[in-house]
């Protein structure tokens, strides 16, 4: 074998690796606070008894569940600029296609963990006279928003991981600078290894500590 | 029936209520009972027979197909039709208070919000109030400590007495208990139940579903056999117990006081 396997050159390459780590970090954030908003928003709607609503939400989640990210964001890029005749930045086409992702998957969490509320709540509810605007927000959803936190951080995490598809449009993300200095250092092998390493890094103790958060909460509040 | 109480207005007064869940099966099939001023009524019978349907019922939890509830005379629920909704007067529903089997605490409120809950945010009470009235409440029931603990950190009784107290901040006319010691360990059923004699020396109205025959003989002023969706029979407490006038009635005492002697 020609190829020789030395990872002391990334020594060199550390800052334009953090500054792409930052990009990720950034973009991983900004959706994700979107995301929740929309999927949170899109779960109600979803609960909605109008037929329209119920229909076009549920559209939406199903689509964004079941086609690949990759072509969701080439789709905004480069084919809505030209139906709406103007561009759209390849960090703006990165958001509206990781937010309208993370929207989606968090959505069915929130869905779910509503779900989970025991009908036995709303019945103590109705004896108690609650209903309306008491019911929802101070019965339902802080029980819904507590049982959905633990999927809601391995959502996180799929978040993190899919970002490196920004690099597709060419956002100066962790994956783009890792596939930039390889091409310019012909080393690969050890970019690509360093740079699984360090969303590895990132991505492990989050979901490890999904399984402890759930303890914790359950432990707390008995869910 | 009872003669004494025959020219005195009920105050709770169901007649002909039927209740189904699907469209062939009927659980409530024209049940006709009548309640009245300081009255605490024990409703006992088989598993099945309609005793938690008839307490969703009274406490508008279910939409009835037929019949009417009245209390003090004035129309409560009526029915109309099993596809329609009921007619239902909800002040009136404000004064009926219920304690379910497993307690449905709010898990993720402290011991005083579950109690303050309803009354600040549903009835207007200013919360100084409220959680006067609550830590009194919670005092009284042996809980007084417990006003910051979560749910989760209580033992099935005191979540139980605490589902009491949170009914009872509401103050109530009509108390409704559906079992509330059947999923209590043994030693802890004593610690509810004593709360609930506590209410009767207080003249709650109540009425009250239990297994526990024992405690049914103490705290009844009438006991109500009920089964396949209807009153059987209906009397005093040593009248159903000593000397029922229905088989029915007595198959079902003999049976549960057979296995109650066995255990
Ligand atoms: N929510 C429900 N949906 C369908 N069937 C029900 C429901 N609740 C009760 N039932 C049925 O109604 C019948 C009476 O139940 P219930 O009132 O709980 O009886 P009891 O409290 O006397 O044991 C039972 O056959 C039960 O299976
Ligand atoms: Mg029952």
């Amino acid at each position: 074998m020609s190829y020789n396997v030395n990872f002391l050159f990334l020594l060199d390459y550390w800052d334009a690796l953090l500054e792409g780590l930052m990009t990720t970090l950034g973009i991983t954030g900004l959706c994700l606070i979107l995301g929740l908003g929309l999927g949170f928003v899109v779960a109600l709607l979803r609960l909605s008894s109008n037929p329209v609503v119920k229909a076009v939400t549920t559209l939406y989640v199903e689509f964004f569940r079941g086609t690949p990210v990759l072509i969701q964001l080439f789709w905004i890029f480069f084919c809505l600029p030209l139906i709406l005749g103007f561009e759209i930045s390849n960090f703006v086409s990165a958001v509206i296609a990781l937010t309208l992702y993370m929207g989606a998957i968090v959505s069915e969490t929130f869905r779910s963990s509503l779900r989970a509320i025991e009908k036995d709540q709303m019945d103590a509810c109705v004896a108690l006279g609650i209903g309306g605007f008491t019911k929802i927000f101070y019965v339902i959803l802080p029980q819904a928003i507590l049982r959905a936190i633990p999927t809601l951080l391995s959502n996180s995490v799929s978040l993190f991981k899919e970002s490196a598809l920004v690099s597709a449009v060419g956002m100066s993300d962790l994956m783009y600078i890792g596939q930039n200095i390889s091409s310019v250092t012909f080393k690969p092998v050890e970019m690509l290894t360093a740079v699984a390493v360090i969303y590895f890094l990132i991505a492990f103790p989050l979901t490890r500590s999904v399984s402890w958060v759930e303890r914790k909460l359950i432990h707390k509040i008995a869910l | 029936m009872q003669t004494t109480t025959q020219d005195t207005p009920a105050f709770i007064k169901v007649r002909g209520l039927k209740k189904s869940y699907s469209e062939t099966i009927q659980v409530l099939k024209g049940l006709d009972l009548d309640m009245y001023p300081g009255d605490r009524i024990v409703v006992i019978g088989p598993s099945g027979g309609g005793k938690s349907t008839l307490l969703r019922c009274v406490m508008g939890l279910e939409n009835i197909d037929e019949g009417t509830i009245e209390v003090d005379g004035k129309p409560y629920i009526k029915g109309q039709g099993r596809t329609e909704k009921n007619a239902i007067d909800h002040t009136i529903q404000k004064q009926v208070g219920m304690v379910f089997q497993h307690y449905t605490l709010f898990p993720h409120l402290t011991i005083l919000q579950n109690l303050t809950l309803a009354p600040v945010k549903s009835r207007g009470i200013p919360r100084s109030q409220a959680e006067e009235k609550a830590r009194g409440l919670l005092k009284r029931l042996g809980l007084a400590d417990k006003a910051d603990a979560q749910p989760s950190q209580l033992s099935g009784g005191q979540k139980q007495r605490v589902a009491i107290a949170r009914a009872l901040m509401l103050s109530p006319e009509l108390m409704l208990f559906d079992e509330v010691t059947s999923a209590l360990d043994p030693e802890l059923v004593n610690e509810v139940e004593s709360v609930m004699m506590q209410l009767a020396d207080q003249h709650m109205p109540m009425m009250i579903v239990t297994h526990d025959m024992w405690f049914a003989k103490n705290i009844a002023t009438r006991v109500v056999f009920c089964a396949g969706g209807v009153v059987v029979e209906d009397g005093t407490p040593e009248q159903i117990f000593s000397n029922p006038k229905e088989q029915r009635t007595r198959d079902f005492l003999e049976k549960i006081l057979h296995t109650e002697n066995a255990a």
